[in-house]
Order: structure tokens, then sequence, then C-alpha cells
């Protein structure tokens, strides 16, 4: 087992330098909103939109970031979150792996057709498609509650099923005609063949979950009217008036609200970047 | 195959429990042992909401078997929240909107018509300051009642003037007085760039310009609502536009927007001490008059033919899918009513004619301004079609990007235009 | 867990293991395949028909008629598609989603890809910097598009300011039509941290030995980058590509914050004209039916993309569809 597997990347001298200098660069440009994001979190409102700007606050108010955090139950919101972050993940890890299955390998007429019609649940704009489903959902007793937002997630969802069912089918057969000649059958052949095989993808499809509920912003303005039950976003959203914004809270509570997310990916990504990588078949 | 039909009920097993636990509140029923629960939603954010919080704990402390639950969503969501609701019925019992969406929301019969419930209640209607029950009328009836509202006024900071040796601006001042004034507080460095401007304007706010339409005395539609042709391109208000644009591009007295989105055109300097005056509503007011860079004063706006103002407005209706009309028009009567006005005074001015006069904001230097206003108001464009949204906003808006875009831009051309494409729109949606 | 873990031996018949041949007939020994097919994406099946098919088929209904989402909806028939074919606004949005998703979509495929070449070798504190890459696509909404707006500012913004110390004036960014939709091209780039994110991921199914046999035919970096990575890399672009594709297409906030579609309409994306005419000028027939429209366009791309799959896209397992 490589250290990593694509050694074009193994470079020395001048090169590696390089390297690190471009590496250093980019991380400057792509810090550089995050930075102003934390600089003006702990400005006074009008400070943030001075000219010219001050990149550091003349004195910095760090009272911004408590004053942002209580003004607004945020530690409601964060659990509500989390709760619906959690259940998507479960929900999308159970249904998209079998589903992805179905699609990579098990063979069926009308396979084709339901594969583009999966894609499809993917192009129609939300706006259009959720007053509908919110009368459905109406009808059915449903909203004002995570239900909606949870529920889908256990029937699959087009993206992930589509991501798995690439990873899937990169597994060589023979790995899988082996386990069968051995007697498995398909649920077998899924749990113990192309899933331990699949950690990268796996790990996407969970991180990607969770930071799409953890930034849902339509879903909890549509399903959630209680303010007890708002998430985070909905939270952040109550920052802009309708006539004006507070710019400073706004900033501290959204970098907090972001910290988690950054969290899992920063801890998430070693593992499903420099983990198991799969090494082929031994003859 | 036996693996898999277990796995896939245990799955749905799983689901439905999680489900199940995953509903924190059930749905809020109507009625348990006694208490009345009403759904109030409003577009406020921010600290906005805090008065609303104030008033609906009032509100319970008196009524203890009524609890109001209130439901903010802020900006422009609001209204996408709003419509899904009533169009699955399930919208909240009392509905805060704006001005400009009261004609559509009530053509729609949205909203419960409210006279009925004024006659039988102790409810006096003319309690309020002049011409604020007018924005929730739809065809002589009275639909909604009062939340707050601003006229146009122009903020001024003191220092600046008092640095530039400029006397204030006063009261009953016109157009070419507040050019003079602008011209002679906007300061330039060595180089030519400008380090400091007359007159922060709003942009491209296609409502706001409203204003400066009827102080030239002119009309944006006609008085019939069927026709933008004769009205949008006349010499009138041609001539505000005109000069608005010049405030721009010719004498440069103001400073270009920052971006046409943001309301009012994103601009910083007034709050930056960049600008002497700004033209707007009462909105960030509040901001202003904390901020160590300005020294606030208000004023008027300036008249031209006419002395104008349009009014902004806010206001609260019970919706009519409600099934708590009753303790809903309470509510309705405590908070925009003088209990509640006690409480908005000190975030808004408050709109019953009582509670601004005895917490003294009628005779204030500042807030004095902006009730005085409520006495040249002219009549919102909106109110003379249902269709302005989509017809002439977006055609006058183009205009008024355009002028301030580009210096050379023929003004009589644009309006001419505009006042074509808002009358194809109108005749395209009559048929 | 590894395969060879799990007990399972090899067949007696290793000379055969690699042909399809055989693996067809084994295949084709499952009788019940078919039904295993439709058992195993049941739970999408089930809940395709009751949250996806639902809203869609009568979303389709409602483009068929004149309804203001208050009031009872009026049948118009083919009335909304007819009105589309000769609004202007409604052209424009298709060009401007056009040109969006054209310039998008290749600079994603590629930035990611580079970025994730940038920090693919473990070296001390490649983590942190995998997700400072990363980070932008983190944060959402409002907040990061302010952000944005303040650094466009034409007068003092970060953008300008910095072009101004190479002595260029810089374009008025989101105030001038010619500029305003390359700033969100340009704010997009943040996002790449995704795409690049999906790469690394993939590039974890490309075995290790391919390349140590190309070094040892004397293959150098390049030569191995191109034809071992890129083409094992295949599924994984052809993802990251149809992806791309069909959620540009459906770009919406940074416009609905940062320009409301203007300046002159420049940035009104399909979307964001739907949104509008959905909930600020209550034709919801009509979004519904431009929805509807859009939904044709990115079904007819996506179909192509499909179409292409056996000309370029390479999947290791052995079968390609």
């Amino acid at each position: 087992m490589k250290e990593y597997s694509t050694p074009i990347l193994q470079l020395h001298g001048w090169r590696r330098n390089l390297r690190i200098l471009l590496i250093a660069a980019v991380a400057v440009l792509f810090l550089a909103p995050a930075l102003w994001m934390i600089s003006s979190s702990l400005k006074p409102d009008y400070e943030i939109f001075a000219t010219p700007p001050t990149l550091w606050p003349i004195s910095p108010r760090w009272q911004n970031y408590s004053e942002a955090l209580t003004s607004l139950p945020f530690g409601r919101f964060a659990i509500n979150t989390m709760i619906i972050a959690l259940g998507s993940i479960v929900g999308h890890l159970l249904s998209c792996s079998i589903v992805a299955y179905g699609f990579a390998r098990l063979q069926a007429p009308g396979k084709g057709f339901f594969f583009i019609l999966m894609l499809s649940t993917l192009m129609l704009p939300y706006p259009v498609t959720m007053v509908p489903l919110f009368i459905i959902y109406s009808k059915l007793g449903l909203i004002n509650s995570f239900t909606p937002l949870i529920l889908p997630t256990f029937f699959g969802n087009a993206l992930y099923i589509f991501l798995l069912r690439q990873s899937f089918k990169q597994i060589p057969l023979d790995l899988e005609d082996a386990a069968r000649m051995d007697g498995a059958g398909t649920f077998q052949v899924l749990m113990n063949v192309i899933l331990p095989l699949s950690r990268p993808a796996l790990a996407i499809v969970a991180i990607f979950t969770f930071q799409a509920a953890w930034n849902d912003f339509l879903g909890p303005l549509i399903f959630l009217h209680n303010q007890s039950l708002y998430t985070l976003q909905l939270g952040l959203s109550l920052f802009r008036g309708a006539y004006n914004v507070q710019w400073a809270y706004l900033m501290a509570a959204s970098l907090v609200v972001t910290l988690p997310v950054i969290a899992i990916f920063f801890f998430a990504q070693k593992s499903f970047i420099e983990g198991v990588g799969f090494t082929g078949t031994k003859i | 195959m036996k693996m898999l039909f277990r796995f896939l009920s245990v799955a749905i097993m799983l689901s439905l429990v999680l489900s199940a636990c995953a509903t924190a509140t059930p749905s809020t029923p109507s009625t348990t042992d006694g208490t009345i629960v009403i759904r109030a939603g409003t577009g406020d954010g921010g600290d906005g909401l805090t008065p609303h919080q104030q008033i609906i704990q009032n509100f319970e402390d008196q009524n203890p078997n009524v609890i109001v639950q209130l439901e903010p969503v802020s900006g422009r969501d609001y209204y996408a929240r709003l419509l899904t609701q009533l169009a699955a019925k399930a919208a909240p019992d009392i509905m805060q909107i704006g001005d400009d969406a009261v004609p559509s929301f009530v053509s729609k019969n949205a909203f419960v018509p409210l006279d009925t419930y004024l006659e039988n209640s102790n409810f006096d209607a003319s309690i309020y300051l002049p011409g604020l029950l007018d924005p929730g009328k739809v065809d002589g009836k009275q639909y909604l009642l009062p939340k707050d509202y601003s006229p146009l006024a122009v903020y001024y900071n003191k220092k600046l003037f008092d640095e530039a040796n400029v006397p204030y601006p006063v009261d009953g001042w016109t157009w070419e007085d507040l050019l003079a004034t602008a011209q002679k507080l906007t300061l330039k460095d060595t180089s030519g760039k400008v380090t400091q401007w007359g007159i922060q304007l709003p942009a491209a706010w296609t409502t706001g310009f409203e204003y400066w339409v009827a102080a030239a005395g002119g009309s944006l539609i006609s008085e019939d609502g069927k026709s933008f042709v004769g009205a949008m391109d006349s010499p009138e208000v041609a001539r505000a536009v005109q000069f608005y644009a010049d405030l721009y591009n010719k004498y440069q007295v103001a400073p270009q927007p920052a971006d046409m989105n943001s309301f009012g055109g994103g601009n910083s300097e007034f709050a930056n001490g960049k600008a002497a005056m700004m033209l707007f509503g009462r909105w960030p007011q509040g901001g202003l008059k904390t901020n160590p860079n300005i020294s606030l004063g208000v004023v008027a706006p300036p008249k031209d033919k006419v002395r104008a103002n349009i009014l902004f407005w806010g206001g609260f209706g019970i919706a009519t899918s409600s099934k708590e009309a009753d303790t809903a028009f309470k509510y309705l009567s405590f908070v925009s009513g003088e209990p509640g006005a006690q409480v908005w005074k000190d975030w808004a001015l408050p709109a019953v004619k009582s509670v601004a006069d005895s917490s003294g904001l009628s005779k204030d230097p500042i807030e004095g301004v902006w009730i005085g206003e409520l006495n040249y108001l002219m009549p919102r464009a909106y109110t003379f079609t249902p269709f302005w949204n989509e017809t002439a906003d977006p055609a006058l808006r183009k205009v008024l990007e355009s002028v301030i875009l580009d210096p050379n831009a023929d003004v009589n051309a644009l309006l001419a235009q505009a006042a074509k494409d808002a009358q194809a729109a109108l005749d395209k949606i009559g048929e | 867990m590894w395969v060879g873990c799990t007990g399972t031996h090899y067949p007696p018949y290793p000379h055969l293991l690699n042909d399809s041949d055989i693996s067809l007939a084994l295949r084709s020994l499952h009788r019940n395949e078919a039904l295993s097919f439709y058992i195993a994406i049941s739970p999408w099946l089930v809940g395709f028909l009751l949250f996806t098919v639902g809203p869609m088929m009568i979303s389709l209904l409602i483009s068929f008629t004149d309804w203001d989402l208050l009031t009872a909806p009026l049948w118009v028939g083919l009335d909304n598609y007819r009105d589309l074919a000769t609004d202007p606004l409604f052209i424009q949005s298709i060009k401007v989603t056009l040109a969006y998703t054209a310039a998008y979509v290749p600079l994603d495929l590629v930035g990611g890809l580079l970025l994730a070449l940038l920090v693919l070798p473990r070296f001390k504190g490649v983590g942190a910097f995998r997700t400072i890459f990363y980070m932008p696509t983190v944060f959402s909404g409002v907040a990061f598009v302010v952000v944005w707006l303040w650094m466009l500012n034409p007068n003092g913004g970060l953008i300008n300011l910095t072009l101004g110390w190479f002595g260029i004036v810089g374009p008025r960014w989101l105030l001038d039509p010619n500029y305003a939709l390359w700033a969100l091209v340009m704010m997009s780039f943040w996002g790449w941290g995704r795409s690049m994110a999906l790469y690394l991921g993939g590039m974890q199914s490309i075995p290790g030995e391919l390349y140590e046999a190309a070094a040892m035919d004397g293959a150098d970096s390049f030569r191995q980058f191109f034809t071992i990575t890129l083409p094992l890399l295949s599924p994984t672009i052809f993802f990251i590509l149809v992806l791309s594709v069909i959620t540009t297409f459906q770009s919406f906030t940074s416009a609905f914050v940062a320009t409301n579609g203007g300046p002159l309409d420049s940035t009104l994306f399909l979307v964001l004209y739907i949104y509008r005419q959905a909930f600020e000028f209550f034709n919801m027939g009509y979004a519904a039916a431009m929805s509807w429209v859009l939904f044709a366009i990115i079904m007819t791309l996506t179909v192509l993309l499909m179409r292409s799959q056996k000309f370029w896209v390479f999947y290791l397992g052995g079968r390609s569809e």
C-alpha cells in the first residue's frame, strides 16, 4: 500500500518548493473572504463598510459574539439542526447504498429508463415543487415538524445514489463473482464486498449530507413555523431585518454556525482521502 | 434475498421511529384545556422582533388563556413562506404585510374585512395619525390596521455642515436649495477625487422615487390606473428623472451606488461621515443616532412644484383561514392600538396619535419631522393598479439604473420606452 | 475490512477469472436478479412516487393554469408556454443561465482537479490546506455573498483596490451590465472545493500497482497522469460534470442576494425569474411552465452527456452502461 496512490505528485527540489508556494498562495486567496468575515464580526456595524476599509477593527468588539448568539435561542436551533442532520445521514446511507447497488450491478428491464428518471428529479427547481409538496405534507398533517425534512432521506437521494453508483462500478467484478461463487446473496455481497471498499464514497455522502442539512434554508423555511423548531440557518436569517441588517452579529453567528461543518470535514478528510485505498485483486 | 428483506424491513421501521421522535412538537392544537393559540406571522427580523415579543408578553399577561406564537421570517423570504402557507390554507391567524402587497392579498380574499369587528368592539379607529388607515383600506373597506410607517426625509450631518460653515437646511426648502447645499458640501482633494459627498441618494429604488415624481407634480400612471403612456413619459416625470440623474452624473454631488440590489443602493458614505446628507426613510435612524461619525439632524424633503411626500407602511390583518378570528381581533386591536403603540414608540414611530403626543415625539426636533410629513402624503402608485409590480416597477427600475450608470442617457427616450413597455405588459395581463 | 479477510477463497478456475463471459454466465444463473434490482431500488422508488412524482405532476398541471396561490386555479391550456416564447425576459434569462453554466462548469472541472492535485500528497499540515480549500463551499447564503459584495465594491472593495496596486482601474463589477455576470462567475470559484473533495475521493480507487508498472516501463509523471490518472478518474469527472451542469443551471442564491437579476437584467438567472414570477408577481402557473422548460433543457443536456459516456468514461469494474 502506497502512501498516496498517484505518484505524479512526488516532487522534489525546486518543484516541491513551487508547489508549496502555490498552495500557500491559493490558500490565502481562499481564506480572504473568511478572514474578512472574522474581521467584520468584531467591528461595530458602521465600521464594516468604512472606506477606506480597516483590516482589523479599531477596537475589537469581542462581545459581538456573545450578544449575537444570545439574542436568539441558538442552542435550541443547533439541537434542531443536529437532529435533522444526523437523521438525514442515517437515511441517506441506508437507502442510497441499496439503490446505488441496484443501478450499479443488477440488470433488469427498464433500468436505463429508471436511471434517467432518477436523475431527472434533480432537474426541477425547488421553488416550484415546494408548493405542491407543502400542500401534500399539509394534508398529511406533517408540517411544522422535522418529518418532511428527514423522511425523504430514507427514500434515497438522486445525487448520492449517482455518486455511489459511480463508486460501486469501480470495484472489479471479480471480487463480487468470487463472493457469489461462495454462495453469497445480493445483500451479503453488498455488505461484505462493496461497502467496505467504498468507504471514501460513503464518507463523502455522509459529509455532504451533513453539510446540506446544516445549510438548508428553503426546506426549514417552508416546513418549520414554530420558532422553537427553527434551524440555525433560519436563525441566521433573522439578523436581516426588513430594512436593515445587523451585519456584525450576522458575521459572528455565521462563523460560529459554520465551525462544526468545517471540523467534520477536517477530521473526515484524513480518513476518506488517505485511508484505505484499493489495491486490486491478487492473482 | 432473505437478508435483503430483513434489512429493508428494519430500515423502514427505523425510519418510522426516527420520524416519530423527530417531530419535536405536535402541530399545535387550537384548544387544549381552553387555551387558544394564535399564530402571528411577521417579516421583521433582528432587533425588530423585540417589540413584538414585548407586546405579546403584555397581551398574554392580560389574557391568560391565550398564547400568541410569533412566526418570524425576515426579508423577501417572508412572502415566499406566507404564500406557500396560504396556498395550503395553513396561514397564521395574524399576518403582517407591507403596503404594496395589500391590494393583491385583499383582492385574493386573504384577509378578513374588519369593519364589523370595528363597529362591534369598542375599538376607535380614529386614534391614528392622519393617513395611516388608508394603506390598509381597499375599496373603502378596512382590512388591515397599522403597525408602523415611514415617509421620506433628508438626514443631515451637523458636523459636516459646521465644518463647511453651511447653514442647516430648513423646512420648506426647494430642489434648487438642495442642489446648492449639496454642491457646497461636496469636497474634492487636490487630485480631483471626491473626499466628501453632498448627498447620498437611494440609487434605483423605484418606490422611493415616487417622492420625486410627486414633488415635480407628476404621476407615473393615469388616474384610472389603465395607462402609463401620457403619465410615465410626461414632462413632470422627465424633470424628476433628469434632476435625480444630474445629481449623480452632471453635478456629481451624489456617490455612485455600491450595488444595485441592496435596499437603497448599499451606500455607506453617510454612515461613514463621508456624505453630508441622505434622503431615505426612518429605518436606519436608530443606528445613525448612535453613530459617532454623525451629529444627526432631520429635515423634510425639499419641494419642487408641489410639497409632497409618500408613505411606506406595514400593517396587521386577520387571515380568512383563521379559525380563531375573534381572539385574533383581540390581539390585533391590542398590537395595533394604544397598548402596542406604547411599545412601538421606542422602536419606530407610533401610529396612535395620543401616544405620539404624550411621549413628546410629535414635538421632537427629529421625530416631529417624520410625523409632520404625514400632512403632505400623495397616494402611492401601487394604489392605482394591482399589477404595479410586474408592469411599471421593472420598467421604472430600468430607467433609473440606466440614467445612473450612463451619464449620456437620454431621459425622454428612456421614459418613452418605459411607458411603452409597462403599457404592453399591462395590456397583456388584461387579455 | 479487506476482502481477503472475509474468508472467501479463490474459485477453482483461476485462468478464467477475468473472462467476462464466465461472469455473465454466473449472473444469468441469478434468475431473480431482476427482482433483486427492483427490490434494491424500491426504497427510492416508493419515495420517488410519494415525494417527487406527486409534486412534479402537480406542478405540470399547474403549468397549464393561471394560479395566484390564493384563489382557485384557472385552466388556460398551453397559454403559459405560448407566452414564454414571446417573453423577452425569459429569453434573456435563458441566455444568462447558459452563459453562466458554459463558463462555470469547465472551470469547476479543471479547477477542482488542480486543487486536488495540489493537496493529494500527505505532508505535514496538508489536512489544514484541504480544509481551507473546502471551507468556502461550507459557508452558505447571505453572509458569504455579502462579503463578496463588499469585496466587489467598485469604490473601495478589495478587488478593485488590489487591481489599483497594479495600476489597473477595475470595472464597476456588479454595477456594470457587462461585468456583473462575470463577477458572479468569479464568486463561484470558491466553490471548487466541492469538486476537489470528489476528485480526492475518486483518486482512492486507482490501484497503486498501475503506477508501479508504468514507472517500470519508463513512463514519467506526466505520462502517468494522462494515461492512468485521467482515464481512471473519468467516472468521477463524469459525475462532477453531470452534477455541475444540473446544479449550475439552477443557480439562484448568488443572484438573489447580490444583484436581484440586475443591473439591467444581466444576471437574471432562470430560477430567479421563476421565483420572482411565483412569489412576487403571483404567477404560479407561468412559473411552473418555465420550470418545465428548464427541466426539458437540463434533461436534454444530461441525456447527451450520458450517451457520451461510452466514448470517454472508463469503469475499472469492467462493465460500462
